[in-house]
């Protein structure tokens, strides 16, 4: 559990932003104990405040949840789940989008080298 | 909460400080920062009725330091008060007959969390252990506030690493700590409070978190703006 914080952007929302990484790529699963406020300071190096914080966050979100006296939890709700899957995904697509812009492709040739790309990327991996 | 009002103190004719005010919260991590010579020492003697202040006031928990209250905190100064020929069990031994508030306890998990061996005398310890042993015979008291004065200066990296390690452990929750620093890289994302001290006052005192979410800065960017304009 370490991540590379940067020195600009809030480090709770950084923390939040880890969590539904975890999430989305699977490692960590729906229903899942996560370690407490004060562990997860020390592993991943952060003001307990902020770990705290961050844990706030998430469950305003609904992307965690906390039963009295139980360690939090990773939801089980299936449209939260869904929403931060859609949620990274437009993230990533807007900044692939912002940079590709600059270089005025038309959109079927991008479509086109996205698809060989992908393909190649997922061959790859295999 | 520690208050610093108004606080003013001359060495001679020269006002090293001039009207500082701020607030250490229990529960957060406030860090002072300054070159070298602004006062920051000065300012952490001040707040232990160390050494006397020409004008102001400074407040814990609403009080004055006196007898009462001077247990409630203790001061981490960045060099070792212990004899030299004692080894750090006979240093705890010393503390134990000093102070009311030390924890047995907790002094035995802090040589384990540091990696220190007791029988190992002060004089034989690298910087870095020196520095490690500092901050035991500190943390290892039972008290609301721990002051300490650059607990990374002059340290290799490893140890640097060991001692933040301190900052997001149970070994000072709740407590409120003042640290400070001229060099605040490795701690960014350890500290709830940044004060800055320039010229004898305090130039800027924000929360790191909220620089970096409403302004989306870093504490280095925000002290550039005050150090460099």
């Amino acid at each position: 559990m370490t991540v590379n914080f940067n020195n600009r952007d809030p480090v709770y929302l950084q923390i939040v932003r880890y969590f539904k990484e975890q999430i989305v790529n699977g490692v960590l699963e729906p229903g899942e104990e996560i370690p407490s406020r004060r562990e997860l300071a020390n592993r991943m190096k952060v003001n307990p405040n902020t770990a705290q914080r961050a844990y706030k966050e998430m469950e305003e979100q609904g992307l965690i949840y906390t039963e009295k006296n139980h360690p939090s939890k990773i939801t089980t709700d299936q449209q939260v789940l869904g929403n931060v899957r859609n949620e990274l995904l437009v993230e990533a697509v807007d900044m692939f989008v912002t940079s590709v812009r600059s270089i005025n492709v038309p959109v079927e040739e991008l479509l086109d080298l996205v698809k060989e790309k992908y393909k190649a990327n997922v061959d790859k991996e295999a | 909460m520690i208050e610093v009002k108004a606080v003013e103190k001359k060495y001679g004719r020269k006002k090293i400080l001039k009207g500082v005010s701020f607030t250490a919260k229990k529960g957060e991590i406030t860090c002072l920062i300054g070159i070298n010579g602004v006062g920051k020492t000065t300012i952490l003697n001040a707040i232990m009725a160390l050494t006397p202040i020409n004008k102001g006031q400074i407040l814990i928990d609403g009080k004055t330091l006196d007898k009462h209250t001077f247990e409630k905190i203790t001061f981490i100064p960045d060099a070792i008060t212990m004899l030299p020929h004692m080894t750090i069990a006979e240093a705890m031994e010393f503390m134990d007959d000093f102070y009311h508030c030390w924890n047995q306890e907790r002094a035995t998990e802090l040589l384990g969390f540091f990696r220190l061996n007791q029988s190992d005398r002060i004089s034989s310890l690298s910087k870095g252990n020196t520095a490690k042993v500092n901050l035991l015979l500190g943390l290892a008291l039972d008290v609301d506030y721990v002051l300490m004065d650059e607990p990374f200066s002059g340290i290799d990296m490893f140890s640097r690493e060991d001692i933040a390690n301190v900052f997001t452990s149970h070994l000072i929750e709740n407590r409120g700590v003042i640290i400070t620093t001229h060099e605040v890289g490795d701690i960014e994302h350890l500290i709830d409070k940044v004060v800055l001290l320039d010229d004898g006052m305090v130039s800027k005192e924000f929360s790191a978190e909220e620089a970096r979410e409403i302004e989306g800065k870093s504490v280095i960017d925000v002290m550039r703006e005050v150090y460099q304009r």
